[in-house]
């Protein structure tokens, strides 16, 4: 499959794919070409925002975080070894780090009250929702995911949004975190058990499992 | 499968097995608890729905990006980074090219002194070699040239006897030019030359005004360096 698209990917072609890897792209931005950093950040911002904002429930930190890392990558280009990671991989690296940073700080708090002005809560066209109330009560229920996602602990926050909010695989995840598999797998199990716990107390009417061990 | 074993796995089941390295047979082996154990099928039916609502959160947080405002912070400090670079760059340039022009000057600067000093040495080499000379051939009077310590000489001789014409001279001795130093005479020359007697003036030699319109034949002896050492005037 991946044979036969680089076969009927002509010379030109090949040479623009060349022309817009990400390391090439970071070697351009090292030197000076603006154009190159913001394709860069264009690539990848997205991904480091969803992942911060899912980490801290806060669209500011947030922002701050994805500032921060590209902030980085511009002043350090020369740090990242694309023989190591790809570029993916550093950013998530640097942008975790900043989030570890960023929860050691604040005190444990869940920001409920926040409005997120880039979709996180919802209008009533992100959600299909039959009637207002309806919407609502879907709203609502949101809001405790979250606030049941952000109680977490950071380490198994962090695999609870890379292995079900991110959907990577546990190879990917502990790759992205730098830790095995194993370790990937039992976070992940004990923040499910966690997460479950929670939700379950915040039903109107608890049902059946409701002990997270 | 007992329980203990289902919630190490159970809680998982609903992704993709293969993917997260559930084994196929400990996922039957899963399913099939569940559908005999009561607790175990509410705790994943519980699950279930857990993950339908993280799949509704993830949905309502999938568009999400960075404000706009960010890049443009991002670009103006771009911006401002190369500009710096750019200043960097010009003044390490500036600073290498002053700091070679300073070396090229006193590179250049020491080599002209040192071949100056190197004059010098064979000045005050050859001098006492030509008062030798002088010493055995006293009467060399056919020589075209002679040795600018004899020229001196002269000029002391002149000055001593208070003679007012100075530019006449007898036979074919040289009148060494004042501030003028005694040189080796190897590569020297004697030029033949036309001018008016005032001009001995400005080589330093005092003239008589009444008649420095006069128009003179004058032998030069030039120097090394191509200028005048000595004057004669030629019969």
């Amino acid at each position: 499959m991946g044979l036969q698209a680089k076969q009927n990917v002509g010379p030109g072609e090949l040479r623009i794919l060349e022309e817009t890897r990400d390391d090439v792209l970071l070697r351009r931005a090292a030197k000076g070409d603006e154009d190159a950093f913001t394709l860069l950040y264009r690539r990848h911002q997205a991904a480091l925002y969803r992942f911060a904002l899912r980490m801290t429930g806060n669209a500011w930190a947030s922002e701050e975080i994805v500032q921060d890392v590209f902030m980085t990558l511009m002043r350090e280009p020369k740090k990242y070894d694309a023989e190591r990671a790809a570029l993916p991989a550093y950013l998530y690296g640097i942008a975790r780090n900043r989030v570890m940073k960023h929860l050691e700080r604040l005190p444990r708090e869940v920001a409920l009250d926040e409005h997120n002005e880039n979709g996180s809560r919802g209008g009533p066209g992100v959600i299909n929702a039959v009637t207002p109330m309806h919407w609502a009560v879907r709203q609502e229920r949101l809001e405790q995911v979250r606030a049941a996602v952000l109680e977490l602990p950071p380490e198994f926050r962090e695999a609870v949004v890379l292995c079900e909010l991110e959907e990577l695989s546990y190879e990917e995840a502990s790759q992205r975190i730098g830790c095995p598999i194993g370790t990937i797998r039992s976070r992940l199990h004990r923040g499910r058990a966690l997460l479950l716990a929670k939700l379950e107390m915040l039903r109107d009417v608890p049902r059946r499992y409701s002990a997270a061990r | 499968m007992k329980c203990e074993e289902f919630e190490a796995v159970g809680l998982g089941l609903d992704r993709e097995s293969a993917a997260h390295g559930l084994d196929p047979m400990e996922f039957a082996a899963a399913m099939e608890h569940a559908d005999t154990c009561a607790r175990c099928a509410a705790l994943q039916e519980s699950w279930q729905d857990a993950r339908a609502e993280l799949q509704a959160l993830r949905e309502v947080t999938q568009g999400a990006g960075a404000p706009l405002r960010v890049e443009m912070r991002l670009r103006q400090a771009f911006w401002a980074k190369r500009r710096a670079l750019k200043i960097r760059s010009f003044a390490l340039t500036g600073t290498w090219v002053l700091a070679s022009a300073t070396l090229l000057i006193v590179g250049m600067s020491w080599w002209n002194w040192r071949i100056a000093q190197e004059n010098i040495s064979l000045q005050s080499a050859s001098t006492p070699l030509n008062a030798a000379e002088k010493k055995e051939a006293p009467t060399n009077t056919n020589s075209a040239l002679v040795t600018v310590s004899e020229v001196a000489e002269n000029i002391q001789h002149d000055t001593a006897s208070d003679t007012t014409l100075v530019a006449a001279n007898d036979a074919e001795d040289f009148t060494l030019l004042p501030g003028s130093l005694p040189q080796e005479t190897g590569d020297a020359a004697v030029v033949r030359v036309r001018l008016q007697r005032g001009a001995l003036g400005e080589l330093g030699l005092p003239v008589n005004e009444e008649r420095a319109g006069e128009w003179i034949q004058v032998d030069l002896f030039v120097g090394q360096d191509g200028q005048p050492q000595a004057v004669r005037l030629p019969r």
